[in-house]
């Protein structure tokens, strides 16, 4: 955890040109990982997986602020994901808004969510607090499950059609699978963009503080309560924009978009990509779904080579494939 | 912006630029190469069949690809459509709802699949139907369900070949309660398919005049009954409903003989199924009674079934097909019909071609009812047989009563208008 492979300092490795490539890149993070999605769909077997990339990519970024960043673990951010599909999904279903407010709404839904899930979670630590995200979002999930009048229950919220959208100088639909991406894509730079200036900021620095010793930052007079508090809302936020995009992905919310499984896939895909690296959750997003799509083309019997993986990742590469790709580039 | 400061003063080189862009280029220009090598013919009919072959569901749907391939290959072997043939595309649906909708997005934008069918569990069916009617494909769904059916997600492009729990349910209540069984108690897995049969069964009960004695709601996957079956057995009911499915009903079915409950009243399972029964044995089942789509038996009275089963025997060691195994076989070759009558794969051509098919496939004549493109067909009342009264090891099953084809059995087209 005390390796914080993006920061310039320690990448000032002379004489090595691969490493020169490597912080002109992390000088321009944005713009590498914006560019890298621009051509992404061209090297995708199809558009939908580079779309459930994108989604899942940006769903790694948010929670990777709380586990990667700020050093702990949540175990509930599959309530934010859900709540930010479910609330966009209801938005255009039963209040027939356009996709714009339903998006916003979405973001905002799982910000409140955040909030309040953050505001009773917070104060515990490691495992425990773990364990109260969980069922915190088990709860929600249960909740969500029994208002079946508006979100489908069991069946899941159908319906969800942004269909064409009109920006008055230009006109797509997101039936078309190119255009969906590009638009995705445009929330996505967006999110990155935001995300990277929030790490850049002070408040980024104090969250690696407080993931490095918290009683000395706490030593340092910054409220570590509501940082940490604060960190848990705006990852939330950008899991709620996931979830959010999701749902006009699928046309559809399906009630597992709240399930536990999926916190745990957000961990799985941080590990795997590196925590604490900027790149890593996309790079995590990218090899498990890319990974599990190809498999199970292949074999019903698809979760025993995926855990084979997963294992050997675990044992061998403990900085995840972007971390482990840093930490090479750097000797 | 401590990144800032530090910034060196050459950056980035342009000969690394270039050498970047050229590796970009290089790996945009070869990926679709190394991703898409498996793409087949580009002329050949094909019809995705996103399925939960993983998880608990995955014998049932590994048997209906099973099926369906049978289809497939009797369509090729009798010349396809003109010469071109069909190709079935199988993929994993682990039983979610969005994975379904992914999987189905690619089999639409990767693999072009001309049709879809298939799908296990309600929520699933609902999700692949809702991606296939914004994209206009047809979609054959070949799992029970009553919500497909309703106006709120039923488009022209959706077709239903599996019966649904009203039928289902009300064959088997129309059967059961006015032979002198009035008292009737419910044990209800709480989701969607449970509370859709409990009403189909109450349905039914109405005109019999039944009188409910006892409603129990269980959560799905429960593993111990203890504490619900005593309600049940207070209540004295003639006859106990069971509207749960694969090890629910299994689990429930065991516990309830442990209570000496089976001497007590009748049980009635809507849905039996044949690969449950195989795996859970003869002794919890015997005597229960319930509904189906299919036993194999039916091959002594109808021709369908037989070349069917002997078709599915040839590849599979002298075994018969199962009841869900006849969906998946029944769906796809309705679609492969329509086709060659239609003499195209042209969406709105195959979806008139569907509409006016009256077609014989394994179980006797079905046909699609015009409003809501639900299969209208024979429903099979079943019992469960004791282990000495079967012939071998798959009769499983007599055959009490048939239901014959009939809208009758059906809500009406008004009704389901209604059900936005």
């Amino acid at each position: 955890m005390s390796d914080i492979p993006m920061r310039d300092t320690e990448l000032q490795v002379s004489g090595n040109r691969l490493a020169g490539i490597v912080r002109s890149i992390a000088r321009h993070r944005v713009l590498a990982v914006s560019a890298f999605l621009l051509l992404f769909p061209l090297i995708m077997p199809y558009e939908a997986l580079a779309v459930n990339i994108l989604i899942f990519g940006l769903f790694a970024l948010g929670f990777n602020l709380v586990f990667g960043y700020m050093g702990v673990l949540s175990f509930g951010h599959a309530a934010f994901f859900g709540i930010g599909s479910y609330a966009t999904g209801i938005a255009i279903v039963h209040l027939g808004l356009s996709w714009l407010p339903a998006i916003l709404l979405g973001v905002a839904g799982a910000g409140v969510v955040a909030m309040i899930m953050g505001g009773m979670a917070i104060r515990s630590r490691g495992i425990y607090f773990a364990m109260v995200t969980l069922a915190l979002a088990q709860c929600v999930y249960y909740l969500v499950y029994q208002m079946s009048d508006w979100t489908g229950g069991e069946d899941g919220l159908t319906g969800v059609k942004a269909g064409e959208i009109n920006l008055g100088f230009f006109e797509f639909n997101l039936v078309d699978p190119t255009a969906k991406y590009y638009f995705m894509y445009v929330f996505v730079v967006i999110a990155i963009f935001l995300f990277s200036r929030i790490l850049n900021s002070p408040f980024g620095a104090v969250l690696e503080a407080i993931r490095e010793n918290e009683n000395r930052a706490r030593a340092c007079g910054y409220n570590v309560l509501l940082t940490k508090w604060y960190a848990f809302v705006i990852s939330g936020l950008f899991c709620g924009l996931a979830g959010s995009l999701n749902a006009l992905h699928l046309s559809v919310v399906p009630i597992e978009s709240l399930h536990y499984h999926l916190s745990g896939q957000a961990v799985m895909m941080s590990l795997l990509g590196g925590m604490g690296t900027f790149f890593g959750p996309f790079v995590g997003a990218m090899a498990f779904l890319l990974l599990e799509d190809i498999i199970t083309t292949m074999t019903t019997h698809w979760p025993l080579f995926l855990g084979t993986i997963f294992m050997i990742f675990v044992l061998f590469f403990p900085k995840g494939i972007w971390g482990s790709v840093l930490h090479w580039m750097k000797r | 912006m401590s990144d800032k400061k530090q910034t060196t003063k050459k950056g980035v080189s342009r000969r690394n630029v270039i050498k970047g862009v050229a590796a970009g280029a290089a790996i945009v220009a070869t990926g679709p190469a190394l991703f898409n090598i498996a793409k087949a013919d580009g002329h050949a009919i094909k019809i995705g069949m996103p399925v939960p072959l993983t998880g608990p569901y995955g014998k049932e749907s590994q048997e209906q690809a099973r099926c369906a391939q049978i289809a497939v290959d009797q369509f090729n072997a009798a010349g396809g459509m003109g010469g071109r043939m069909a190709e079935l595309l199988p993929r994993d649906t682990k039983l979610k709802a969005g994975e379904a909708a992914t999987r189905t997005l690619e089999l639409i934008e990767k693999d072009g699949a001309d049709f879809i069918c298939g799908s296990l569990s309600a929520s699933v069916q609902l999700a692949i139907n809702a991606v296939t009617k914004e994209r206009k494909k047809i979609f054959m769904s070949i799992s029970q369900s009553d919500g497909i059916n309703e106006a709120k997600h039923f488009s022209r492009y959706t077709f239903h070949e599996a019966m649904n729990p009203h039928m289902t349910a009300g064959a088997v209540g129309r059967y059961v309660f006015p032979r002198n069984k009035k008292r009737v108690a419910f044990l209800i897995a709480d989701y969607a398919y449970g509370h859709e049969m409990a009403r189909g069964f109450k349905r039914a009960g109405e005109a019999a005049g039944i009188e409910v004695v006892a409603e129990v709601k269980h959560p799905l996957a429960t593993k111990d009954f203890s504490t619900f079956l005593p309600q049940i057995q207070a209540a004295r009911p003639d006859v106990l409903c069971l509207c749960n499915f694969g090890y629910d009903q299994l689990n429930s079915l065991k516990q309830s003989s442990n209570f000496g409950m089976k001497e007590q009243m009748l049980m009635v399972a809507p849905a039996l199924l044949y690969s449950q029964r195989l795996s859970g044995g003869a002794d919890p089942y015997e005597g229960v009674i319930g509904g189906t789509n299919y036993h194999w038996t039916l091959e002594n009275s109808i021709a369908s079934s037989k070349a069917f089963n002997d078709a599915y025997r040839k590849s599979n060691n002298g075994m018969p097909p199962s009841d869900y195994g006849g969906y998946g076989f029944s769906g796809v070759a309705s679609l492969l019909k329509a086709v060659k009558a239609a003499g195209s794969t042209d969406t709105d051509a195959v979806i008139t071609a569907l509409e006016g098919l009256k077609y014989d496939n394994y179980k006797g004549g079905q046909r699609y009812r015009g409003c809501d493109h639900q299969s209208v067909q024979d429903v099979h009342i079943i019992a469960s047989k004791s282990k000495k009264d079967m012939a071998n090891d798959y009769d499983l099953f007599d055959i009490l009563h048939t239901d014959s084809a009939n809208e009758g059995v059906l809500r009406t087209c008004d009704e389901l208008s209604k059900l936005t």
